[in-house]
Order: C-alpha cells, then structure tokens, then sequence
C-alpha cells in the first residue's frame, strides 16, 4: 500500500468515524457562537462599539504581509521542551506562497472568545482540544439510574450565564450595530476554535423555570443560524442558509450520557400536529393542561403528570424525563406497533471469486463473524443469520439445526434466481449456533482453489432480498470486484480522459438504474443494505453505494485490502465486529415537525423521502446524519421561537418498540446583526457539503464546487452590504463568529471528494458517501484535517484525563506546511487516517524512541507502531489510540497509521492535506481570500 | 363531414385525452405533497402515462405535418422539442427518489401542458367546425 500514487491512498478508510467528541453535555467556558451561554460576554453585547475595528494598518494584499522571520513560527513548536534539540534553529518549510502570516492568532481579535493562552506550558484543558476533556470530567461515566440527570446536571453551574443570556435576549434590540467585524486577510485562521462546538443553548424562555431546560446537544442536532429570521426577506438578506444536520441516534462515547428512556401510561401528543410533549411546552391553567410549542394548540395534561395514584403523592415534574430532557426515548405503546417487531436478520452476501479468496478477504470475514457471533444483538434468542456466496453462480447454505453438516446448495441460473430451501436458508442463530460454526470454520478455505474471476453481485442480492422480504433485515455484502456476471452487471466505465470534463459526473452517478430500484425495493421491505468494497481495481462504487444510500446503510470500502497485513485484517476486523455488535434501531421512520411558517426545502442523506416531512430508514444506523433545509414561508413576527421536533420510531434491540424524541428550539429575531451573531460555521460547512454531495450525483461536479463557493461569497457579500461602509472594499471582512467559514470552505472545495485533479471515481465516490453520510464531528474533520505537532509535548499531553477515556491533545494547527518545521515530527488526523509526517531533520531521538529504528530505517506506508516502554512513545501511542478508539466508536472507522517520510512518494498526499497552501490548480488561502474579495466586490 | 373535419375532431379527441391526463398528474402531485400517495406509487403510476403521452402528442404533430397544417405544425412544434429534449437526456420519467426535489418543476410542466392541451382543444374544434363550414360553402 505504501507504494501506491500519492493520490490513491486517501480513502483508505472504510466508514467514517464522528464525533469523538461526547454531545456538549456539560458547560465550558467558551464556545464562539454568541448566544451560548457560557460566553464570558453576553451575546448580542458586541464588544467595542465599532465595527471593524482597525486591526492592522497593513495593506490587505493577496498573501499575509511578509512576516519577521523568528515570528513566523506559529504558535504550537516553540511550546514545551519535551525535546532537547527543539529550541535550536529551526528551518522553514520552503516557502510556497512566498509569505506568510505575520501575528499568530494571539493578535486576532474576536476571533476566539476562548482560552487564548500566552505561549506557556501545558495548561491542560486550555487549548482547543483538552477543552473538550475538560468538559468531561464533570460528567464521568453514565449512571443508568438516572441518566436524565445527565443532560441538566451541568445547568446548574450555570445560573449567570443563563441570566445573562435571557437578558440578552431582552436587549436584543439595543445594540444594533455593534458587530465585531475580522478582517480576514490580517490573521490566519484561528484553527482551533474549530473544535469549539457551541454548547447546547438554554432557550431564554425557559432558563427562568426551576430546572433549566436545554437544547439537544451538538452532537445531535444543530443549527446552522441559532436566532432564526422574522421572515423570509430577512433571511435572504443575510444569504446564509438556513438549516439543521441532525443525527438522532447517534453513537454515544463512553464519557457521554446515555438517553433518557422513559414509559408513561400514555404518550402524550399534541391534539392537532401531533408533536411529542417536550421540555419547551408550556403549562397553561394552573399546570392542568400544556400548550403545544409547535402550534400553539392548548392541550388536555393526563393527570398521571400531576399525581402519582400508586404513592399518592404529586408529581415533581422535574424528575420526568420527557418533561426536562429535549432528547428522550419513549416506550411506545401498543398503537405504535404492527405485528411483532422485527428481530435482529442479517443475510451475509459473500463474494467468494478469485479476488476475495486471494485477498484473504473471506477468510478473515469468516474468522470475524465467527468470533462475533455472541457480540450480535440477540434479544430472547430471535436474531436470525444467513449467507449466500456467489461467483458466477450463487451458493446457499442450508444451516437447519437438525442437519450434522452445512450443505451447500449451488444455483447457476442467474436470471430468474431460485431459492432453494427457503426455509433453512435463514436460520436461528441460536438453535443453529453449533451448525453456523461448523460453517464459518469452513467458510475461509471453502472455496480456496477457484480460479473463477465473475461476480454476479446483483443476482445474489435479488435472492437474499427475497429470502429476506417477508421479515426484513439487514444485507451485508461484501464486495471484491466489479459486479461482472448475469443481468445488471457493471463494466468497467472508468476513463481518466474525462476527469475534469463536464462529463466527469456521469462517472460518479449510477450506471444503471436497476440498484436504484432494487434500493426502493429493500426500503420497502424493510431491508438495510450495507456494502463493504475491497478491491484495488475499479469496482463502480458509484452504483453499488446507492444501495446504501437510499436503505440508510454504510459504505465501508477498503482499496488493495490484503489480509496478509496485519494493518488491514486488523482494521477490516474491528470494523465488522462493531458493524455487528453495534445498536440499530430497526424498521424506522424518522418524522420532522417544525413550527408553522417553516416548510422543509430540502433533505439530505441516507435514506428513502416518503414524504417532505418523512424519512424511511429500513435501519437507524447510528453512524449517519441527516441535514434538513428549511424555507420561512410566512412572517414569524408574532413568534418568539420556532421548533424542531424529530421522532425517530423504531424497534430497539431488545425488541420494543420505541420513539426517540429530539426537540430543539431556536429565538426568532428581526435584527439582521443578531441572525449574523449567531450563524454557526460549522453547521454551514456541514449543511453546504452535503448538499454538494447531492449536487454532484445529480448534476456536475462542477455545479457543486459553484455552489461551495457560492455559498460562501453570497454570505461574505451579505454582510459586506449590510455592515461594511465604503472605502473598506480592500479589505474583506466577515463578523468573528464566522471568521472560520472561509477556511472550511475552502477545505472543502479542497476535499477529495470536490477538488479539481485526475482523482479515481471510486476514491471520489467513497469521499462522497462520507461526506453526505457521517456526523458533524467526523465531516469537519474530514474537511478540515487535524494536524498535531508531536515533537514538541506538553506536561500533560498524551497523559489519560482521569476518570475519562480521554487523552490530553496536543493543541491543533493550521493545515500550511509554514506552520511546520523541518525538524518535526507531525501527526495528521484527517478522519480516514492517522498520519505520521517526518522530516528528515527529525529529532532522532524521538525517532528511536517512538520507532525503536533510526529515521533511514523506517519503512513508509501503513504501519502498527511498536509499544516501546519509553514516555514518548507511550504518550504518543496513547494519542493515537485515543483517536482510533473514539473514531471506531463513533463512525466505526478503525484509521490506519500511516508513516510518510518527507522524501517519501506519499509526500504529495500528505500535502494534499495541507489546505491553507497552493495545490496544483487550487489556490492557497490568501489567494483564496482575494478570490473571494474580488467575487465581493463584483457582486455585491 | 370531410377529411379535415375529421383530422380536427380526432386531434381535439387526443388533446381532451391528453388534458385529462396533465389533471391527473397535477392531482396526483398535490396527493404526494398532502401524503395521501407514497413516491413509490406515484413513480409507477405516472410513469404509464408518460409514454402514451409523447407518442400521442407526437403522432398528433406528425398528422398535422403530413395534411400540410403549418400553422397547428408550428403551434405543436415547440413541444414536441421539448418532449424529444426530455426523452434524450433521459429525464422524462419520474424518480422516487428525487420526486421531492423535482416536484415544483413536474408541477409547473403538467401545469403549463395543461394550458397548452386545453387551448389545443379549443382550436381543433374550431378547426373542426371552420372545415365544416368551409366544406358546407362549397357544395351549398
Ligand atoms: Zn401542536
């Protein structure tokens, strides 16, 4: 692998990994959205009363002003000296803009509101990352007891700043201009604020009630404008889009809550719109009855809500999960169920050509999914398991209880598939356990010798859809080649010609319509379809990721897998058996309410749209995210809040039936600085990928970059026509909350997945899936990478947070290969992959201490590095355990260690990560910064 | 009644067919977005007609070219263009899976071929009725 094009190797990763970041459960002392309320200033109080303030008499040119040499250096090297040799002199990387920033981000103003520390030693929890960590020691573990109490404990600490924000509320009108305005060609991007997730908002009307009601937190839903305009001219004035990227059933980290459940006698719904009584009713004659916050309807209250009949004692509403936590999981009732619920059904759909055999591929699916089976959810011994393996003909598997030994049924007509033995094909896993063993033992060397090289991939799907149709489940295919045999077969449509032609996109779209179809099918039958691709030729991911796409599966796609590394069995592994022993909720329906005025525009995912409001989700797969866009259709004036309600009704894997409920509430304004204030860049970048994504696999690649970048001047331009007086056309100037957005933007027009160069379709459609499919965390930073100077540690850094599963993290840098110096050791984090970057002037006892060989002899490409008893090595693996475990977790996504050497062929690729500095045809940031002023100034 | 006659009255026939059908697609439209019809069915429910559509409408423009009517030519001529435009780039049936993102564009496109069907109607008629006088004039 280590010898594959620069290019290539980036997706090497299967399914993305999210949040290792725990929902924002807890109070941090920042946050850079203004209307949190943990700002140490009240929100719309914006700072001086100038806008602009004058950062720098500079002459705003296309590069940053050339900067004093020694200063050049940014923040994190000069830190620390864990290292003996790292205060020497120290070489620039060869300057490629030819200049470079001149004040670190210690100057910026507004741009963080966070801990800007002095240049000092570890102060753990100071630095955009620990932060998080920090966080986390407030709410150790998950007490199962009470778990509501996890999402309001930290409220509680939170009386000013909750004061303060429902005063700012109440002031919202009084500070109309005062908007803190960056100019963004004076500073650099401050990089670490990027992880600064604002924190769950208390909505002011209700921080004055006894318990203190908030918002989900980030994890779960979040709002690309968190003060939502009076009216749709409003909002079309700031051109920000407005929307919502939402995974209500995300995996939960092991520092963070659990959700609430909860089982009243009745699930109490609004009369007319049907919502789920929340947090953000409120209670109307004397607490009797409850007035709906989605359509302000007044409801009965059942009086199990005021009096307990079995204590005889009243309710304390405040210990009610639904009443208090605006996420919670409902019990349903019997009207919510039709028939039994589903159990857990998984039909293995194998592979077993050549390649698969030859790539150990089988052999290791084989060993996993023996090794798992006690792993697979299996509630009163319900689940069912099954397999079909196919080349050019489909084998099944007789796997009945009473037989001594698995038969196998082999079937070669492949254009009208007969299913033999339907009944033993799809079999207990428990009654069947010894049987499936003796099978799985059998499995990896089954097939050894074939020489056989077809894959008639849609014949075998077409039958274990129908060995599945009557019950549902879950297919997962795994995949060597390009499907090549029987009806609906793919070719081998790859032509490098037509990258960075209009025609480009056809290549990314499907090449036949029949997986559209049979993906209908499956929702309909309630059938999930997840893909796992293993091939280092052209296998059309494109088509086969559209089973996934529309039956809210994943794609996991491992190219040139060879099982004979321990670096690629180990990752396939892990992955499968969290695929199989992860928590999914089965036969869902995601339904979206929003308050009167906002209608759903726009839907963006992996699913099937049933209907605007209405996702079908065959499987509630924890690893996905949805991002809505909403319109404003009518005037809100006469709201103070609108409201997102999503219920998520599924079959859990004990087999209830269950709704989870996400409820969030937004302020309305009719202050154009108070919409801007509160825009959230990271929601923007999230919400704008994804529609992308979509652009891509409906129009052109290029209609989407447009659009990236659209998005980005319509809002610069918005605000230059609002805030900005004449004579500061040289400068470009965004307010501090957004000073980010042009960063991302730009690293995502930079992404795999959107940038201009001769990119394999498959690698393009991989970074597409991952893209529209993975959580907020995951998706930025898959557009922004993390990068990490590890040369140089802090006291703490590398060290576990006690009573978390957390690490102290080296602060984050920007991605400029000027920020790094020729004698450091990097680590890059991009999601996909952990990166190793070495200079040649790398520290060599560092080096040895963490590779136990000298730079020259250690080998480039994918790597398990060795656990030598040294602190740096020790400190450094625990880094990278820490960041594989949590992306395993939240994405399930094991990434790969890769080393790259700075004379290394993998150079270009780990280069192409550094998204601040000119690649190929792509502009570096400051060039980027004049596009966009330029495209400002025409426009606007 | 004369051959034209009989031309016109076929033609306003047709266009009647071809109006009702845009009703019902436009019927069928305001169903989906009221969530009485899921997209599935509302693909394959249309998707029937979509052909017939084209294929009348086109044999429609071809009858008027052969019987030399330039003038009802050039008024069907522009969507026939359309339809054939349609056709080529592949778009000319619905996808359930983009229904939704779609849908305010079918709805203007039924709408407008549902003016356009009506007025046709109108026009055959009188097409119909001027052949007839005209026919009646020269034998009287
Ligand atoms: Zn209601």
């Amino acid at each position: 692998m280590g010898s594959q094009p620069p290019m290539t190797p980036q997706p090497m990763g299967s399914q993305p990994p999210t949040a290792s970041q725990p929902p924002m459960a807890s109070q941090q002392p920042f946050g850079s959205r203004s209307g949190t309320p943990q700002m140490s200033r009240p929100p719309f109080q914006m700072t001086s009363g100038q806008f602009s303030p004058q950062l720098s008499s500079r002459s705003p040119s296309p590069g940053f002003p050339p900067p004093p040499t020694d200063k050049a250096m940014p923040q994190s090297p000069n830190i620390g000296n864990a290292s003996p040799q790292t205060g020497r002199h120290r070489q620039k990387y060869p300057d490629q803009m030819g200049k470079a920033y001149s004040n670190g981000p210690e100057s910026l103003p507004g741009m963080n509101q966070g801990p800007q520390q002095p240049p000092q030693f570890f102060v753990p929890g100071n630095m955009g990352q620990p932060n998080m960590m920090q966080r986390d020691l407030q709410s150790p573990g998950n007490n199962f007891q009470n778990p509501m109490n996890n999402f309001q404990n930290p409220m509680n600490n939170f009386q000013n700043p909750i004061n303060n924000l429902s005063n700012s509320f109440s002031n919202m009108n009084l500070n109309q201009k005062n908007v803190t305005s960056v100019s963004l060609f004076d500073a650099p991007p401050n990089v670490q604020t990027i992880d600064n997730c604002p924190e769950p908002v208390i909505p002011a009307q209700f921080c004055m009630q006894s318990s203190e009601k908030k918002n989900p937190p980030y994890g779960y839903c979040c709002s690309t404008l968190n003060a939502v305009p009076q009216n749709n001219a409003l909002l079309q004035k700031s051109k920000i889009p407005f929307g919502i990227v939402l995974s209500p059933y995300k995996n939960i980290g092991p520092d963070e809550p659990e959700v609430p459940v909860t089982s009243p006698e009745v699930i109490v719904r609004c009369e007319i719109c049907r919502a789920y009584i929340n947090p953000f009713i409120t209670y109307v004659d004397q607490g009797t009855r409850w007035k709906c916050n989605i359509c302000h309807v007044v409801n009965d209250l059942p009086a199990f809500y005021s009096w307990d009949s079995k204590t005889r004692q009243a309710v304390d509403r405040n210990t009610i999960p639904e009443l208090n936590s605006s996420v919670v999981e409902f019990v349903a009732t019997r009207e919510y169920t039709r028939g039994p619920p589903q159990p857990v059904v998984i039909m293995f759909v194998i592979d077993v050509s050549f390649q698969s055999i030859q790539s150990g591929m089988v052999a290791t699916a084989a060993r996993t999914i023996l090794s798992s089976l006690d792993n697979i959810p299996n509630y009163d011994n319900r689940t069912k398991i099954g397999f079909v393996t196919y080349d050019s003909t489909l084998h099944f598997y007789n796997l009945n209880a009473n037989l001594t030994e698995p038969q196998m049924l082999v079937v070669s007509d492949l254009d009208d598939v007969f299913i033999p033995a339907p009944d033993d094909l799809l079999v207990n896993l428990s009654e069947s356990r010894a049987i499936i063993e003796a099978f799985l033992n059998k499995l990896g060397n089954m097939h050894k010798t074939t020489q056989n090289v077809s894959s008639a991939l849609p014949a075998a799907l077409t039958a274990a859809n129908k060995i599945l149709g009557p019950i549902g489940g879950k297919i997962a295919v795994f995949q060597s080649n390009i499907p090549n045999c029987g009806k609906n077969s793919l070719k081998k449509r790859e032509d490098p010609s037509l990258y960075n032609t209009p025609k480009e996109s056809t290549l990314l779209q499907p090449a036949d319509h029949w997986y559209k179809d049979f993906a209908l099918d499956c929702s309909k039958k309630q059938i999930c379809v997840d893909t796992f691709i293993f091939s280092g030729q052209y296998t059309d991911v494109a088509t086969i990721s559209t089973l996934p796409r529309f039956t809210g599966g994943s794609v996991y796609f491992y190219p040139g897998f060879d099982a004979s590394r321990a670096e690629d069995a180990t990752k396939f592994s892990s992955e499968l058996n969290r695929f199989l022993s992860k928590k999914i909720g089965l036969e869902a329906v995601l339904r979206i309410r929003t308050s009167r005025g906002l209608t759903i525009k726009g839907t963006y995912g992996n699913f099937f749209l049933m209907a605007t409001d209405l996702i079908q989700l065959p499987n509630v797969n924890p690893d996905n995210c949805y991002a809505l866009e909403v319109n404003i259709d009518k005037d809100l004036t006469s709201e103070k809040y609108v409201c997102f309600q999503a219920a998520v009704l599924h079959t859990s894997n004990n087999g209830e039936r269950r709704i989870r409920v996400v409820t969030n509430v937004i302020p309305v304004t009719n202050n154009l600085t108070e919409v801007f204030a509160n825009a959230d860049p990271r929601a923007i970048a999230v919400l704008t990928a994804k529609k992308a994504v979509e652009k891509t696999i409906t129009d052109k690649l290029e209609d989407a970059r447009n659009l990236i970048i659209s998005t980005c001047v319509d809002i610069m331009g918005a605000y230059k026509q609002a805030f900005t007086s004449s004579g500061q056309a040289s400068k470009l100037l965004i307010i501090d909350n957004l000073s980010l957005l042009p960063v991302l933007i730009q690293a995502l027009l930079k992404n795999i997945a959107f940038r201009r160069g001769n990119i394999p379709s498959d690698i393009r459609s991989f970074a597409l899936s991952v893209l529209l499919g993975s959580p907020i965390e995951n998706s930025l930073a898959y557009i922004y990478s993390k990068l990490y100077a590890i040369h140089i540690l802090d006291a703490n850094t590398g060290l576990p947070i006690p009573n978390t599963s957390e690490v102290y993290m080296p602060p984050r840098i920007n991605l400029s290969m000027q920020r790094m110096t020729q004698d450091g050791i990097y680590l890059l984090d991009n999601s996909q992959h952990i990166i190793i970057w070495l200079s040649r002037g790398s520290n060599p006892e560092l080096v040895n201490a963490l590779f136990q060989k000298p730079y020259e002899a250690i080998p480039s490409g994918k790597t398990t590095l060795p656990t030598p008893n040294n602190d740096y090595a020790t400190r450094i693996n625990n880094i990278i355990e820490f960041i594989r475990k949590s992306r395993l977790i939240s994405y399930n996504n094991l990434p790969y260690v890769y080393v790259v050497k700075e004379e290394d062929n993998n150079r270009g690729w780990f280069i192409s990560h550094m998204v601040e500095d000119k690649l190929d045809s792509e502009l570096s940031y400051p060039q980027f910064l004049s596009h966009l002023r330029e495209q400002v100034n025409i426009n606007y | 009644m004369g051959g034209e006659a009989l031309l016109f009255l076929f033609a306003a026939i047709v266009s009647a067919l071809l109006l009702f059908i845009m009703v019902y697609f436009i019927i069928m439209f305001s169903d989906l977005e009221c969530d009485y019809i899921n997209p599935i069915d509302l693909c394959t429910k249309l998707n029937q007609f979509v052909l017939p559509n084209y294929i009348a409408h086109a044999v429609l423009t071809v009858l008027f070219l052969i019987t030399g009517k330039w003038l009802t030519l050039l008024f069907n001529l522009p969507l026939l263009g359309y339809n054939i435009k349609r056709y080529l780039d592949n778009k000319h049936m619905f996808d359930a899976t983009e229904i939704f993102r779609t849908l305010p564009y079918d709805k203007k496109e039924s709408f407008i071929k549902l003016v356009f069907f009506f007025v046709s109607f109108f026009l055959y008629l009188y097409g119909m009725v001027m052949a007839i006088l005209h026919n009646k004039s020269l034998y009287a």
